[in-house]
């Protein structure tokens, strides 16, 4: 016990000591922590405003529908089922072009009466309900669409006016919808695809949902071609699967019927989608965090076996600095992941859309035990792995050797040292300089390769969230709120990569002091040996840039299109020239980045440091 | 108790034998416990006969050595000067060279700094000396660790005179 | 400069170091007048502290005076910017330390050729010359050792073959036997006689009599000035036995 308060004392004040550093880390991990927190969470979150919508309009379990009417009494039956205690309708259905003020678009009008029905009674947000000559248009077409209370429109050529605004939770809000009517619906569909000869004919696109007096439907409509839609309530709500299953179409004309569990994944899907988004982007920045941490960890090992003998004197030996060491990073990455659950799951309604089609803005989740769970476990995995060899090693070396040894003395690749030889002065010096600390090259290498993987497939997506606005069926906020976070996910994963590369070359600099001060003495000029600093970053970010452009970012597309079931189809691949350019911007970006450290590290007083360091 | 030190030590001011005692004490510290008492008075009457020192007339002509004054004949000041310009440096004979610098400044004789830098200029040359002729010397030859011993003793007699070149500045600039 | 000067291949006038300011103001080389003509060696001796290290670098351009001027070959060199005193560097001035400074993760025979590929020279060249370096060390069975596997005095006579590679003008040795042993030291000071017999313009600063006695001239510095010279060659000759002090 008293070894485990020495360690965490001894842990805390090195990181008391080491502020900078420690702050460092807890962005680093916070930022894969946060982003997992709100992707695991976003969903949840969206789902509020439904539940609530589904309650104030005591919305449906299951709702059925049939293309004609000779499908009607199917629908009356399924009324007197088991595990029903009652229902709304049958209410007929009808297609029409809504036109308004210049816009015109396909709705699905269904019939209703002006008394409310005892399940699915649309909540009006303004306006009134149904009456004569009067329409009531869902919330969220009625935005689209600029619809206010009192505007004229028209509905197959009749004028109708709008009275009322309202909100179910029978369908999704638009731009999703069900298809009730038998012509069929098709939502999301580009241009070239509507354009398609062999669409069948009467098909509707992007449809809004309306509702009006039954007789005004059925005057609409052609009585011959009528579909109708029924609301049931269930005795068990969480049955509605099963009651689903248990009542499939078994032909054309049978009811078809969804559960409100459809509707509501439906409603989410844009949370669903954004979700995707930020998991993806936890993942990357989870890695990056690994590598941030390994290229700290590695430098503060080989700081602290120096420190062995102090601690000798409390009985300390390299495995207790491995332990010190281990306890310092388990304790960032822990307020890590308890600061990620906090602002992931308090941002995460900002990230819904503020529905127009569902009542209420989203609430706060609650916290599951499982998401905590698996949080806290990233943030622990990612500063365990950092940890983990070099602590193993530390808890291997005996304290004798701990203390005979220097610090970490550099590798020798002596191949790489002939070849430099034939290379000039500053090129020569950066490849010996990073022949020295082969593990580092490779964590810039990585990181690098990584930040440019995440570009492309942001890139990819932004250009297909561009050119194809109603895709997956959202409309442009909906698009833009995807872009969005796409660019925040990405920002953020520039900038690990930004610190990264700065904190890499500092490691580097500081390592080299000596070697660079031994190489002015012998007649390097201070300009080749910041050249040969910034070369030493700048050709592993070459490396991983190409890495990440080509091969990296590829992969990373297909293991998404994997995960999620996607339809990589229609997402066109970027360029030649457009990964040719992301490499050059991203060499250009190191070495602008790493242009500060590497000046200073070559002007720095020769003759202090000779005396300072011994050989 | 060479002579001239006895010399050196009366070219202040003419002195009482005991008085001569206690500053030879005092100068040598701990190494002067092994002096016997009367070896200064031996060497008194010694330099007496050599005609460098002379009994000056005591206040109540005692005939006690103890209380007689003596003091330097010019034949003893000459001696004196001679001795203080020599740099024999026999084997390694460290109180004789510190009472030397002691005495010098005591009587305004030479500056002691000078004395050091003379010394280390002659032993300076004996080391690079000995230590060409240790290196000439063929693989194998006897000599040569001979002549490595007279090197690093002459070395340590070297670093010796530095402490007193930065003892003896310091009291310049102290006093 | 003086016609005496006109041979002098390393030469100060009024030369000057300072550090801080006012109360804490600390002259660590205050005014040295030096002239070392091509040829000689002149070794620097004081005790710690007096600024010997000081002027070694101020003399080799690795620093900049606060006064004065530092003239090699005749050129002046305390005004030159960072990158020609580098290039300066390269074929003029050779450097040895106490602390040897070799890389460690190159061979001896790498540590040797370094500052000729500095140079700019091929890399068979700058082979040739270092094997060769290696070779009058007495070092080339060695030339692929790592510093760790060699001793202090071997790590040292590679140093002081890196220092030769670019044939300089000066070799500016800094306690270059202050990390060793007395074994080692007679090796080293072996090869500076040998380098003073091949006509190697040879500054040495130390603390070690031993070191100073293989000198031309020797020079007293205190508190960074110059206190003393002494001339040593054509010293006493004669019976050696006499000089140290046999006959008692």
């Amino acid at each position: 016990m008293g070894r485990v308060l020495l360690v965490g004392r001894l842990a805390v004040r090195d990181l008391g000591r080491r502020r900078i550093e420690a702050a460092l880390l807890l962005l680093a991990i916070m930022a894969a922590t946060t982003t997992l927190t709100l992707g695991l969470v976003l969903r949840d979150a969206a789902g509020d405003p439904y539940q609530r919508t589904r309650e104030a309009t005591n919305g449906p379990d299951v709702v059925a529908s049939v293309g004609q009417p000779a499908g009607r009494s199917g629908l009356e039956d399924l009324a007197g089922a088991p595990g029903v205690t009652d229902h709304g309708g049958p209410y007929p259905v009808t297609p029409a072009e809504l036109q308004a003020s210049g816009r015109t678009s396909d709705v699905q009008a269904v019939g209703r009466d002006p008394a409310p029905a005892p399940v699915d009674q649309p909540e009006l947000i303004g306006g009134s309900w149904v009456s004569d000559g009067g329409v009531v248009v869902e919330a969220a077409f009625a935005k689209a669409l600029g619809l206010r209370v009192g505007d004229p429109v028209t509905l197959d050529g009749r004028s109708f006016e709008v009275v009322g605004v309202a909100v179910t939770a029978a369908m999704p809000p638009y731009p999703g919808a069900s298809c009730m009517v038998r012509a069929g619906c098709i939502s999301g569909a580009t241009p070239d695809d509507l354009a398609d000869p062999e669409l069948p004919a009467g098909l509707l696109h992007n449809p809004g949902l309306v509702w009006l007096t039954q007789a005004d439907v059925r005057s609409l409509g052609d009585p011959d071609s009528l579909s109708y839609v029924m609301n049931l309530k269930l005795a068990d709500p969480d049955a509605a699967q099963a009651f689903v299953d248990a009542n499939l179409p078994e032909s054309p004309d049978a009811p078809r019927l969804a559960s409100w569990k459809n509707i509501l994944q439906e409603a989410t899907e844009l949370a669903g989608d954004t979700q995707i988004l930020l998991l993806i982007g936890a993942w990357l920045l989870g890695l990056l965090a690994v590598a941030s941490l390994t290229v700290l960890v590695g430098g503060r090992m080989a700081d602290q076996t120096r420190r062995v003998g102090l601690l000798k004197a409390v009985g300390g030996t390299p495995s207790l600095v491995a332990a010190v060491l281990l306890a310092e990073y388990v304790l960032v990455a822990t307020v890590a992941a308890v600061a990620g659950l906090a602002v992931g799951s308090l941002t995460a309604p900002l990230l819904t859309e503020s529905g127009a089609g569902l009542i209420g803005s989203a609430g706060t989740p609650s916290m599951t035990m499982s998401t905590a769970g698996l949080v806290t476990a990233v943030a622990l995995g990612v500063a365990v792995v950092a940890t983990f060899v070099p602590a193993v090693r530390a808890a291997r070396t005996s304290t004798v050797t701990a203390l005979a040894d220097a610090a970490r003395p550099p590798r020798r690749t002596g191949w790489l040292i002939a070849i430099s030889a034939r290379l000039p002065v500053p090129l020569l010096l950066a490849l010996r300089v990073a022949a020295r600390r082969p593990r580092r090259v490779v964590l810039a290498v990585v990181s690098i390769a990584i930040t440019v993987s995440g570009i492309f497939v942001a890139l990819v997506l932004n250009a297909y969230l561009t050119t194809q606005p109603l895709a997956g069926g959202y409309a442009h906020a909906q698009v833009e709120l995807l872009r969005q976070v796409l660019l925040v996910v990405m920002v953020i994963l520039l900038s690990l990569a930004a610190v990264n590369a700065v904190f890499i070359t500092w490691a580097t600099v500081l390592d080299n002091r000596h070697a660079s001060a031994l190489a002015r003495a012998l007649g390097a000029t201070p300009r080749d040996v910041s050249a040969a600093l910034a070369a030493a970053q700048v050709l592993p970010a070459l490396a991983g840039a190409i890495l990440g452009a080509f091969p990296g970012g590829l992969a990373l597309f297909a293991a998404i299109n994997a995960i999620t079931g996607g339809d990589s189809d229609r997402a066109t691949l970027s360029s030649l020239w457009q990964r040719l350019a992301v490499v050059l911007a991203t060499v250009l970006v190191v070495a602008a980045l790493t242009a500060v450290p590497a000046r200073l590290g070559g002007r720095r007083p020769v003759t202090e440091t000779l005396q300072a360091e011994l050989a | 108790m060479q002579q001239e030190v006895v010399l050196a030590m009366l070219a202040k001011e003419p002195s009482h034998g005991y008085q001569l005692r206690a500053r030879l004490r005092g100068a040598l510290g701990p190494l002067g416990d092994a002096m016997n008492a009367g070896q200064v008075y031996v060497t008194l009457t010694r330099l007496e006969r050599a005609g460098l020192v002379a009994v000056e007339r005591s206040a109540d002509g005692a005939e006690r050595s103890d209380r007689k004054v003596y003091a330097l004949t010019p034949n003893g000041q000459q001696r004196v000067a001679e001795w203080i310009a020599e740099v024999r440096w026999p084997r390694p004979d460290l109180p004789e060279f510190h009472l030397k610098l002691i005495a010098a400044a005591a009587a305004g004789l030479a500056d002691p700094l000078t004395i050091v830098n003379t010394q280390r200029r002659e032993l300076l040359r004996r080391l690079r000396a000995a230590q060409r002729a240790a290196m000439a010397e063929p693989e194998g030859s006897e000599a040569v660790l001979l002549l490595e011993g007279i090197v690093l003793r002459l070395q340590a007699d070297l670093r010796w005179l530095e402490a007193c070149e930065q003892s003896w500045t310091h009291r310049r600039s102290g006093s | 400069m003086s016609t005496a000067a006109a041979t002098s291949v390393l030469g100060a006038r009024g030369l000057r170091k300072e550090y801080g300011k006012g109360e804490g103001l600390v002259r660590a080389v205050d005014g040295v007048e030096l002239d070392i003509g091509a040829g000689e060696t002149v070794a620097v001796m004081g005790p710690s502290g007096c600024g010997k290290s000081t002027l070694l670098h101020l003399l080799g351009g690795l620093d900049r005076p606060s006064g004065g001027a530092v003239s090699l070959n005749g050129r002046r060199i305390d005004d030159l910017g960072e990158k020609a005193l580098a290039r300066m560097r390269r074929t003029t001035v050779g450097f040895v330390f106490q602390a040897f400074h070799l890389m460690e993760e190159l061979t001896a025979v790498e540590n040797v050729e370094l500052p000729a590929l500095l140079a700019g020279r091929s890399p068979r060249t700058a082979r040739r010359r270092a094997q060769e370096l290696l070779e009058q060390v007495g070092l080339a069975d060695r030339a692929r050792f790592l510093p760790s596997a060699l001793s202090g005095g071997q790590r040292q006579r590679v140093a002081i073959a890196r220092a030769l590679s670019n044939q300089p003008l000066v070799v500016l040795a800094d306690e270059p036997t202050g990390n060793l042993d007395s074994a080692a030291t007679l090796d080293v000071l072996r090869l500076f006689e040998r380098l003073h017999a091949s006509g190697q313009t040879l500054v040495i600063v130390t603390h070690d009599a031993r070191v100073a006695a293989t000198s031309d001239r020797m020079i007293s510095m205190r508190d960074g000035a110059f206190v003393d010279e002494t001339r040593l060659s054509g010293g006493t000759s004669g019976q050696l036995g006499a000089l140290v002090g046999l006959e008692e």
